[in-house]
């Protein structure tokens, strides 16, 4: 009895830190850490345009909007998966202001892949030395940002997006 | 006072080596610092390297970016907490002393206290 009390501490201090790491461990994937730009105000940018070397895009271009915000590239598979679900939620929500990013990608190959697979952004912005994407704090494509009316960002995906994420996180947001 | 042409390119030779040995250290200084910090930021598309240690796209970036940062006269801690508000605390191996961080940071002395305790109170009663 004596040497139970005696190690009672030592449990107790056991179970405090099994409840902890449960804590800290559940529901957290370590590849996929939660944005540290929820909440928060959309990151300054200027980008210009694919199609047009005279036209620019920034923070004020999108004021008053809720934006939809994907990095892509020619280059990246799992982006050309997800591709026929940016042109779903462009049909299904025309109020929606649909920006790409188009991210470490030749002009020429950026274009031909819009062409052959289809344009579903209101704009196309070039962010060719990858410094947008780390305002936004992007780690590898695709990512994708939803941005309300405020200008707070609400929601980041990393990967591709797929039915059921559009279904369970995006279109309750919209 | 009329200096003849010898002591004239010396001094210019003198000075050219001045400035070239500056500019040389503060380059060096740079990439130490680089370096130094690089070491602390993990690599988000790695596993367990440091952005220092890693040859990924991101860390590409990233270093470059510290770099950059260094040479418009950022700081370490600015530029710590440039990325922790972008990639999260997550990118620091050893993150920020904080309000959020107070239990991490102060556990193991947690742990060592209640140790001496157990300890002392075991001793004192044999």
């Amino acid at each position: 009895m004596n040497r139970l009390i005696l190690i009672s501490p030592l449990i107790i201090l056991f179970v405090i830190c099994l409840f902890v790491l449960i804590y800290l461990v559940s529901g957290k994937n370590p590849n996929k850490p939660p944005s540290a730009l929820l909440n928060k105000d959309t990151p300054l940018f200027k980008s210009v345009s694919l199609y047009d070397d005279k036209t620019f895009i920034n923070n004020e271009s999108i004021k008053n909007k809720k934006v939809l915000i994907n990095f892509f590239a020619s280059w990246c598979t799992p982006c050309k998966v997800e591709h026929p679900l940016i042109f779903e939620l462009a049909n299904e929500n025309p109020d929606l202001y649909i920006l790409g990013f188009n991210h470490k990608d030749k002009k020429e190959d950026a274009k031909k892949y819009l062409k052959d697979d289809g344009d579903p952004y209101n704009f196309v912005g070039i962010d060719s030395d990858g410094l947008i994407a780390l305002e936004f704090g992007v780690f590898g494509l695709p990512e994708t940002f939803l941005i309300n009316e405020d200008g707070k960002i609400i929601y980041k995906y990393m990967g591709p997006l797929t039915e059921k994420i559009i279904k369970d996180e995006i279109e309750s947001l919209l | 006072m009329k200096l003849n042409l010898f002591s004239k390119i010396s001094i210019k030779t003198l000075l050219f080596f001045c400035f070239f040995g500056i500019s040389l250290s503060a380059n060096e200084n740079i990439e130490e610092k680089v370096k130094k910090l690089t070491l602390e930021l993990r690599c988000m598309t790695c596993q367990n390297q440091s952005v220092y240690d890693s040859d990924a796209d991101f860390s590409n970036d990233i270093k470059n970016l510290v770099k950059n940062k260094f040479e418009e006269g950022e700081s370490e801690y600015e530029i710590k907490k440039f990325l922790a508000e972008r990639y999260g605390e997550y990118i620091l191996f050893r993150p920020f002393f904080n309000y959020n961080n107070l239990f991490l940071w102060g556990f193991p002395f947690i742990l060592l206290t209640i140790s001496l305790f157990f300890l002392i109170f075991k001793t004192r009663k044999k």
